[in-house]
This record gives C-alpha cells, sequence and structure tokens, in this order.
C-alpha cells in the first residue's frame, strides 16, 4: 500500500511529459492524456484514501534511504482528504477545459505540473521537499494564468510571480532557520527537536515560525498579503481561474495547518501568544476585509477572488483555535470551499460563454438568459453564504462550534458576521439574477463589440462552429458542484467523525 | 337541570353572524330567539358546573356557572331579546343588529368566563362590537366612536396589566371560586388590584374615566343605544366583583356614592334626552359599584339586585327616549313637549321607568337601592360625615337619588307634559310597544313582588343567617323615606327649573381631556414626524455616503487625502512587496522580540 504513495505525484508528472511529448507528433492531443493521467491520479488518491483513515499513516521514504535523511511522503486522513480533493477537481475542472480551452498541449502539461506540484506538498512528510512542490505549483501556476490571450492574463501572472517568488523565498527562509536550529528537514523529526526546547534557541524558531507563516500567508492570499490572488483569478482564462481558485489557496492553507501542527505543535502555539496572535490577526483582518472588499468590486470574477480572501480567513481562524472541532471544521471547509469557489469561477465563465455577462450589472435578470447558469450559481452561493445543509454550513458551523468550545469569544462574533458580510456581497448577486428585468442593451451585444477583452469568448469563438456554444461537459461540471456542494453538506458530519482521529493524533503529536 | 354542553354566547354569536344574510324579519327573529333561549339555559344549568377549555395554551373555564353569573346571564339575555325586537321595530339594519348581538354574546362570554384570560379575552371583544356598533351609524357618530375606542383601549390595557400582574403572583388565570384556582379569589397582590380598578373605572364610568359615556351613547340609532346603555357598564360592575369579591374595598365605595350625586348633578344640566340618560347610567351604577365596594353578602346582593333592575328600567328609558326621537326626529327637551296626550304608551312607560330608577316605592329600583342603601348603612364606616342618623356613603346615596327625581321630573316635565305639541304624532308601533310595555310590567312587578327578585340574587337578603342586617322591603322608614326623595326632588325642581332653563352646556371633563388629547396627540405626531425626519435624513446620508465609499472607494479615499484625482487602491507591483516586506517586518519583530 505504501509503494502506492510516490505514484501520487507520479502520475501527473508522467502525465505532463507524455502531453507535452504527444503534442510533437499531434496537436490537441493533450486533453485526452490530462484525462487519462488525472483518472488515474484519482484513482491512486482513492486507493489511498480508503485506507487512510485508520490509526496508521501511510509512510513511504524515497531512494531507499532512512527516516529521518531521506525524503518521506506520508498520507494520514488529513492528506488524503486534500489529495482526493485534488485529484477530483482536476478532473472535473478537465470536462470543462474540453469546450473552453485553452486547447494546446502546452497547457495539459502545465496542468498535470501543477496537479503535480499539489499533489506533492500534500502528501510529502519533509519540509524541505515541501518548498520544492510549493515552487513547482507556483511556477505552474504562474504559466496558466499567463495563458490567456489579451494582456491582462501575463501583467496578472507577472505580479502573482513576483509575489509569489517572494512568499515561496521567505518560506524557505524559514525553513532554512529551521535547519539552523535542529539539523534535520524531515517534518516528525523537526516536531521533536523543536519540542526539546533546551537544544533550540527559542528566538530562532520564533524567526523560521514567522517567516514561515508570511510566506504561506502570500500563497493563501490572507489580507493584506493577498494584492496578487484578484489581478491572477480575474485575468485568467475561466478554466484556469477555476482550477486555481479551488486547489492553489486551498493546498497553501492544509500546508499551513500541516507546518503550525505537524512542525510546531500546540506546544509552541502555548508558549509563543505573539504565534497565536498572528494566525488570529490574520484570520480576522481577512474575513472582514476581505468581504468587504468583495462588496465594493463590480467585476463577478473579482468579486469571487476577494470571496477567497474572506473564506480562507475563516480557515486560518480554524487553524488559530486548534481544537478537533474547528480542525475538522477547516478540513471541510476547505473540501467546500474548493468546490463551491471552483463552481462559481466555473458558472462565471459559462456564463459569459452563454451570454457575455462579466460583470455584476449584467447578471440582472440572468435567470431568463442563462437558466442553468443562474440557478447553479445561487445554489452555490447560497451554500457559500453557509445555509443548512449545504457543506457551507457544515464547515463554518463546526469552525464556530470549535471556536465556542476554546472560548474564543470575540472570533466566534466575526465567524458569525462573516456569514451576514459573505450574505452582504452574494445577496445583492442572486438578487440581480432572479429579480430584476435585465437591462436594457443586452450585454451580449456589448461583448460582442469588445471581444477582445474576454479571453474565453475568444477562445471559444476560435475553436467551435457555435461562438457561445457551451458544451455539456461545462453543464456538467457547474451543474456537479452545485450538487456536489449540497450533497457534501449531508456527508459532512459522518466525514467530521471519520477524520477526528486523524485530527486528535495531529494535536498531540510532540 | 341541564348540562352545559355550550357556553351560552355561541348561539348569540352564531346568529349574530348569520343574520346579515337572512331577510330581515327571520334575521331579527332568529336573533331575538338566540338571545332569548339563553334565559332558561343558564337558569336551569347547575350551579358550580363549569366547562374547563385550554385558551392560548393556559387553563381557562368558558361557562363558569355561580349565582353571580347565573344573574347577569338572565338579564343580558332578556334584554338582548327584547333589544333585537326593538330593534326591528325601529327600522334598524340587519347588519347593525348583528353588532348589537355580538356585543350581546361578548358580554355573555365575559360573565361566564371563569378566569380572568376568557373575561379579558371577551372584554377586549365588547370594546370591539361596540365600536362597531357605533360607527354603524356613521355621522357624528363615528368621530365619538373613535373617542369610545380609544378610552375602552386603554381601559382593557389597564386590565389586561392587572390580569397578568396577577397571573405573575399566583400562577393561574382561574378565579378562586373554581375548581383548581388560587386559594383567595379576587386580584393577588398589590398592584394588580389597583390597575383592574382604574381599568374596569372606564367601563363603569369612575368620575374623571366616564367622559366617553355621556359622549356616545347618545349618537349612534337609537335602538343602538338600548344595547349600549346595559352590557358595558353591567359588565364592568360584574368585573369590579370579581377583582374584589369578598370584603370590597373603601375607595371604590366611596367613588360609587360620588358617581351617584355628580352623574345625578350633571344629568339635571342636559337637555339632549339620549345625554341625560347616559348621565344617570353613571349615577345608577355608582349605587352598584358603592354595593361591590361595601362588600359582604347585603351590599353584594343590593349591587347585583340594581343591575337586574337598573337593565330593565334603564333599558325602557332609552326605548321611550329612542321612541320620541323616532317619531318626532327631536333630541333636545327644549322642542319637546305635551307628547303624554300624543304617546299614552311611551309616557306610560316612561312614568314607570322614572319612578322605578328615582326609587319610589311600588317599583323595583325602590328595592334594589333600598339593599344597597341598607348596606351603607348598617355593614359600612361611618366616614367623616354623620348627620343624625345618616352616614357619609348613605348620604351621597341620598343625595344622589333626590337628583335622580330632580332630572327625571324635568325629562317627563319637558317632553311629555309641559305645554302642547304642535302638530300630531303617533304613538310608539306595535313592536316598540310590545317590547316597553313587557319591562315596564316587569319593572313593577319586581317593586311590588321583591320576592320574585330576592330569588335570582346570589345571597338570600332576607336570612338573618346570611346577611349582617335582614332586608325588609316595605317598612314603615322605607316608604317614608322614598316618598321622602320623590318630594324633595319635587321641591329641588321647583326651585331650579328657572335657572336651569336658562343654563346652557355645561361642561365636563371632556373638555379638559379631548383638547389636551388633541393637542397631545398633534404635539407628538409633530415630533415623531419630525423625529423620523431627522433620523432618515441621517440614515440616508450615511447610506448614501457608505454607497459611494463602496462604489468608488478610490475616489473617496481621493477626497480624504485632499487630492482632486481617484486614489488607485489597487496595489501595483511594488505596492504589493512594500506590504509584504512590512508584514513580514512586524510578524517577525513582534515574535522575537516578545
Amino acid at each position: 500500500m505504501s509503494d502506492l504513495v510516490p505514484f501520487a505525484v507520479a502520475v501527473p508528472i508522467f502525465g505532463s511529459i507524455v502531453a507535452l511529448a504527444a503534442g510533437v507528433f499531434r496537436s490537441k492531443s493533450g486533453w485526452a492524456v490530462a484525462v487519462g493521467a488525472s483518472v488515474l491520479q484519482l484513482a491512486v488518491a482513492g486507493t489511498l484514501a480508503a485506507s487512510a483513515f485508520g490509526d496508521e499513516r501511510i509512510s513511504y521514504v524515497v531512494g531507499g534511504f532512512d527516516v529521518p535523511f531521506g525524503i518521506e511522503l506520508v498520507v494520514d486522513g488529513l492528506s488524503a482528504t486534500v489529495l482526493l480533493l485534488v485529484a477530483g477537481v482536476a478532473l472535473g475542472v478537465l470536462a470543462y477545459a474540453r469546450r473552453a480551452g485553452p486547447r494546446s498541449n502546452p497547457f495539459y502539461a502545465t496542468y498535470l505540473l501543477l496537479v503535480a506540484g499539489l499533489s506533492g506538498m500534500t502528501v510529502t512528510g519533509d519540509l524541505f521537499n515541501m518548498y520544492v512542490f510549493l515552487e513547482i505549483t507556483g511556477l505552474a501556476a504562474y504559466a496558466l494564468v499567463a495563458s490567456g490571450e489579451d494582456g491582462r492574463s501575463p501583467v496578472a501572472a507577472l505580479k502573482y510571480l513576483i509575489v509569489g517568488t517572494f512568499g515561496a523565498s521567505l518560506f524557505l527562509l524559514g525553513i532554512g532557520y529551521a535547519y539552523i536550529g535542529t539539523g534535520t528537514l524531515n517534518m516528525a523529526d523537526l516536531a521533536v527537536k523543536l519540542a526539546e526546547s533546551a537544544a533550540v534557541d527559542p528566538t530562532l524558531a520564533q524567526a523560521a515560525f514567522a517567516l514561515i507563516v508570511v510566506g504561506l500567508f502570500i500563497k493563501v492570499a490572507v489580507f493584506p498579503l493577498h494584492t496578487w490572488q484578484p489581478d491572477a483569478y480575474a485575468g485568467a482564462p475561466d478554466t484556469v481561474s477555476g482550477l486555481i481558485s479551488a486547489l492553489v489557496s486551498t493546498v497553501a492553507a492544509y500546508a499551513l495547518l500541516r507546518v503550525v501542527y505537524t512542525v510546531f505543535g500546540t506546544g509552541f502555539l502555548e508558549s509563543n501568544p505573539v504565534a497565536e496572535a498572528m494566525l488570529v490577526g490574520g484570520a480576522v483582518v481577512s474575513i472582514v476585509v476581505g468581504s468587504l472588499l468583495a462588496v465594493s468590486q463590480s467585476e463577478v470574477k473579482r468579486m469571487l477572488a476577494y470571496s477567497s480572501v474572506s473564506q480562507f480567513g475563516l480557515i486560518v481562524a480554524a487553524v488559530a483555535i486548534g481544537n478537533t472541532t474547528a480542525l475538522v471544521g477547516a478540513a471541510i471547509h476547505l473540501v467546500g470551499h474548493a468546490v463551491m469557489k471552483g463552481g462559481l469561477f466555473l458558472t462565471a465563465g459559462l456564463v459569459a460563454t452563454e451570454t457575455g455577462a462579466r460583470t455584476v450589472e449584467e447578471f440582472n435578470g440572468l435567470v431568463d438568459r442563462s437558466p442553468v447558469g443562474a440557478g447553479a450559481f445561487g445554489v452555490l452561493a447560497v451554500s457559500m453564504v453557509g445555509v443548512p445543509p449545504t457543506v457551507g454550513f457544515a464547515g463554518k458551523w463546526y469552525v464556530a462550534v470549535g471556536a465556542a468550545e476554546s472560548g474564543a469569544w470575540a472570533l466566534l462574533a466575526v465567524i458569525v458576521a462573516s456569514t451576514l458580510l459573505t450574505l452582504a456581497y452574494f445577496a445583492r448577486l442572486v438578487e440581480r439574477m432572479f429579480f430584476r428585468e435585465p437591462a436594457p442593451q443586452p450585454a451580449v451585444e456589448r461583448a460582442g463589440a469588445t471581444t477582445s477583452a474576454e479571453p474565453a469568448d475568444a477562445v471559444a469563438d476560435g475553436g467551435g462552429g457555435d461562438p457561445r456554444g457551451a458544451s455539456l461537459g461545462m453543464y456538467a461540471t457547474v451543474v456537479g458542484a452545485a450538487v456536489l456542494a449540497v450533497a457534501l453538506g449531508f456527508a459532512a458530519f459522518g466525514y467530521g467523525e471519520l477524520l477526528e482521529p486523524t485530527i486528535e493524533r495531529l494535536l498531540l503529536s510532540p | 337541570m341541564v348540562d352545559p354542553l355550550v357556553p351560552p354566547f355561541v348561539p348569540v354569536l352564531l346568529a349574530a353572524v348569520l343574520l346579515p344574510f337572512l331577510g330581515r324579519r327571520t334575521g331579527h327573529a332568529l336573533g331575538a330567539l338566540a338571545s332569548a333561549a339563553v334565559v332558561p339555559y343558564v337558569w336551569l344549568v347547575t350551579e358550580g358546573a363549569h366547562l374547563p377549555v385550554q385558551l392560548f395554551g393556559f387553563d381557562a373555564v368558558l361557562f363558569n356557572v355561580d349565582p353571580f353569573s347565573t344573574l347577569m346571564g338572565v338579564i343580558f339575555g332578556f334584554i338582548g331579546a327584547i333589544g333585537v325586537l326593538y330593534s326591528y321595530a325601529s327600522d334598524a339594519e340587519n347588519l347593525q343588529t348583528a353588532f348589537a348581538l355580538g356585543y350581546v354574546g361578548t358580554s355573555l362570554g365575559a360573565v361566564f368566563g371563569g378566569d380572568w384570560l376568557s373575561l379579558i379575552f371577551f372584554w377586549e371583544l365588547m370594546a370591539v362590537t361596540s365600536t362597531l356598533l357605533v360607527w354603524h351609524y356613521g355621522g357624528k357618530a363615528v368621530r365619538a366612536g373613535f373617542r369610545y375606542a380609544l378610552a375602552h383601549g386603554i381601559g382593557g390595557t389597564l386590565l389586561l396589566g392587572a390580569v397578568i400582574w396577577h397571573f405573575a403572583e399566583t400562577g393561574t388565570f382561574l378565579f378562586g371560586s373554581v375548581p383548581g384556582g388560587p386559594e383567595t379569589a379576587g386580584m393577588a397582590g398589590g398592584v394588580a388590584p389597583v390597575l383592574a380598578a382604574l381599568g374596569i373605572g372606564v367601563n363603569v364610568g369612575f368620575i374623571g374615566l366616564h367622559a366617553w359615556l355621556p359622549d356616545t351613547y347618545p349618537r349612534p340609532h337609537v335602538a343602538a343605544s338600548v344595547f349600549l346603555c346595559v352590557f358595558t357598564t353591567k359588565t364592568g360592575v360584574y368585573g369590579m366583583y370579581r377583582v374584589f369579591p369578598q370584603d370590597g374595598n373603601v375607595a371604590v365605595a366611596y367613588m360609587g356614592g360620588a358617581m351617584a350625586v355628580f352623574g345625578a348633578t350633571m344629568a339635571l344640566f342636559q337637555n339632549d334626552m339620549r345625554r341625560l340618560l347616559s348621565y344617570h347610567i353613571q349615577s345608577q351604577v355608582g349605587y352598584m359599584v358603592a354595593g361591590v365596594g361595601i362588600g359582604g353578602a347585603l351590599a353584594q346582593a343590593g349591587a347585583f339586585a340594581h343591575v337586574f333592575n337598573h337593565i330593565l328600567y334603564k333599558g325602557l328609558l332609552f326605548m321611550t327616549a329612542g321612541v320620541v326621537v323616532y317619531r318626532t326626529g327631536e333630541e333636545s327637551l327644549k322642542k319637546l313637549g305635551g307628547l303624554a296626550s300624543e304617546m299614552p304608551i311611551t309616557a306610560g312607560a316612561f312614568s314607570v321607568a322614572a319612578l322605578s330608577i328615582a326609587g319610589f316605592p311600588g317599583f323595583n329600583g325602590f328595592v334594589s337601592k333600598g339593599i344597597v342603601i341598607s348596606a351603607s348603612h348598617y355593614a359600612f364606616e361611618k366616614g367623616p360625615v354623620v348627620l343624625g342618623e345618616f352616614y357619609t356613603l348613605e348620604l351621597l346615596l341620598l343625595v344622589g337619588g333626590v337628583g335622580t327625581f330632580m332630572s327625571f321630573i324635568k325629562f317627563g316635565y319637558y317632553a311629555f307634559f309641559h305645554g302642547t305639541y304642535d302638530g300630531s304624532v303617533r304613538d310608539a308601533n306595535r313592536g316598540q310597544s310590545v317590547a316597553m310595555v313587557t319591562v315596564a310590567a316587569l319593572c313593577v312587578v319586581y317593586g311590588l313582588f321583591p320576592g320574585a327578585l330576592f330569588a335570582l340574587l346570589p345571597f338570600d337578603v332576607t336570612s338573618a343567617a346570611v346577611v349582617a342586617h335582614v332586608y325588609h322591603t316595605y317598612t314603615t322608614s322605607h316608604i317614608l323615606e322614598g316618598v321622602a326623595l320623590a318630594a324633595l326632588g319635587l321641591v329641588g325642581f321647583a326651585l331650579v327649573k328657572k335657572p336651569l332653563s336658562g343654563l346652557g352646556r355645561v361642561p365636563d371633563v371632556d373638555n379638559v381631556h379631548n383638547s389636551v388629547t388633541f393637542y397631545a396627540t398633534r404635539a407628538l405626531v409633530v415630533g415623531v414626524t419630525e423625529l423620523y425626519a431627522a433620523v432618515d435624513r441621517v440614515v440616508v446620508a450615511t447610506a448614501s455616503a457608505t454607497t459611494a465609499a463602496v462604489r468608488a472607494p478610490g475616489a473617496v479615499a481621493g477626497r480624504v487625502t485632499g487630492s482632486d484625482d481617484p486614489v488607485s487602491l489597487r496595489a501595483d507591483y511594488s505596492t504589493s512587496i512594500l506590504l509584504v516586506a512590512v508584514v513580514l517586518a512586524v510578524l517577525v519583530a513582534a515574535s522575537v522580540s516578545l
């Protein structure tokens, strides 16, 4: 079983190479390769997840070295969850990408490289290895953002690259400090060494923590380190927005959780109130300011991007609370948010493909023009607000209960208020979609006149015979995301019980 | 004996609902029948029977039978039937009679409620139905109806407050006499009785709270007045008894005495027939309130005997006044006169009713008023003023009696006997005559055979085992007292006849509180409107500013920083890196140094 772990990373990397090579012989064969690799990846992830929720974690050491010197790959309930999410979302977005594009082989090669990086970050048990996969993820993501056809994409990608690399460097710097202090890079070993406070200079550990957290905050896009994120999400092609909004920040948040609890541990947080204050502060500011910025956006995709800033604030809050209930909530909300936000971006893309509507105002009376899009968007928005029985509710519920359990009343108030803030920006869209008359000048005409500003449309125009055609795959993905957002809400509580042993072990680790 | 299957208000309210859809004759027949059927029904139901239910989730009793409620039910049912007959004969519309029957039904519900919750429930419904009855006439009655509704809204709210307070004290709404009720009857605690007395005080017309009474009752249809004069005030007396079921209350007793004098005096100044009669309601209810306030078997028996008799003769008085208005179209005594020869039946009925209300020997008012006065002598404190054999409250009640004689001599003199009437007027029609003669006959029967009345009373006033002082109706001193009052009334009327005729409208407290209410309401409305406008301005300004800030944050930031151009709030590359560096510096410094 443990021999299967490296395949979670190797399969997409191999797929990526095959996709690139296949392009030499036959153009536009990348999609088929990507689907094949993703199906295989999903099978691997599923098999691993089936046995990961037990008492024992699955461990594999690369290259026949011994722990802690070799690179260890570890799968427990938490990483299995994220791995499954990565594989599932990657496959789902592919169904959407078939028509929406981009369609070149290098695109799918990069796509699979991103999946490989994300999978690697998820399963690695080695801190430096995590940095490597973080960089792979980042570079693939910059390239994907840049794959749009208008001028916005490269500019956004460049900003993403500069800020993201800065963040990764800080992460590396933090790892360096930790390595100086402990002489090891294996997470479990680091945890043991850091816990022996006599062996490590506390200043060194604190500096390492601050650097790593700031680096990951950039990747998670916590306010005010989020500046790359709205541009990147809004500037990227719709397919890419859906993929990276669902996965990149999610895996970064998972990495934050992993580093805070597997490497530094609860004891470090207890003895360093500043460390905890850092997390709480980032969470509160992100939740509130992210929501306020989302309200003030006029472009739907930018609004969704700022919504992510706010939602990840919630997950950072759960990490800061750090009891079993809150961390189960963090896991549920990671999965739920990925499904909902990815679904929302893809729905926004579908709506733009069908009607050309990209701004909040153009969503007026959308239900007449794009009933599926408006319906899916409505369900996902309601779920994001956290209305029972959706998955958005389940995640927030666990986090809120966790906050109450540990007596963090101020944080609880912010978490509850976040629901209202989320309502503030989604309610106005829902109201416009379902209860307003369409604008007198149809958005379709305007979009048609300025096609160059609409990358997804431009791609659709160039490829298919039907200029505005949305394929069955696009509809299926969007509707599937909406159905999943509700269905996962029912599954969430059973999953929470399943995950509890893993989280308890995580909190107990030295 | 009959089992208590259905509360007595049910058939009456059913008839009220059906009435508007039936023909005039059928509908009124049904209404009269439903109301009349209540009389034998409640008379035959076993005492102590009750019908427990759940009202709004609380224990309640809808059909509580004890001697007090039986007496109220008998007379309410009877006068309800008479009133429907009179309405039919006086060309009342079906809808008006339906409202009137609704009023009868809710009153029956109130007096048969075995708990405060159903009492207050029907109490408020009475206010609603009676207001509708007033409003239905239109014209001046509408504004009077509003004032009436306002007064009863305030009174009902006070009583509701008392009921809730009582519930908080005892944990149950039930009356003390009902199984499962609290150990002590009446309102519990210190505040609840005061609130209840004030709230009920509006209904019975405490001085100062009475202005709605002469304001409202003269205005609607003549048949509506017959209903109005009966139910609200008498249910109030019944409610007052429930608040003070044992020893009464001294203040309430004196208030009753004062009402008797005040009402009779104000009545003397009136020229509008129904307004004069309305003040007499206050005066007569004063006797009943005094009886309830004195407390004890004798006084309570007297109070309820007076309720019973009063409903008969006051209904009759409003019927006769109604016939005069119906036939002549005149409301004012100044424009009437010499009607005795034109309307002998009406004049005869009026004479019987007037002698009854004034308490002349041989008529029913003499019997019941005598019991109350007797109780005020034998069962009550002497009070501050004692004149020979007579004590304070007794004196008040006797003076009220003289005033009553004077004002009814005035009514009769100017309406029926003074001068001659120009032209010819027909007498009451057949239906009106039947109604009036029936009631007049009862007034005389109960006057001549007081035993028939005593049989109805909750306490046997002729038994030394029950009452403190055995009451004998026809003793020499009693008869002398009655005749002396009449003589004083005659002499008094002869003395004040001249000055009275020159008197204009005498102001009552409503002159003060109507204007106070008017200006206070206006001030309140203007104040609220202005406040709302001010709040509205602030809110709109804040909302506009917020909207502007949300729509174009850059422009707002530009204004704040003093530049005309909008500030770009999107972080470019360098700003992003700067932000990262600043956050990093702050966090590292914080975590390392602390």
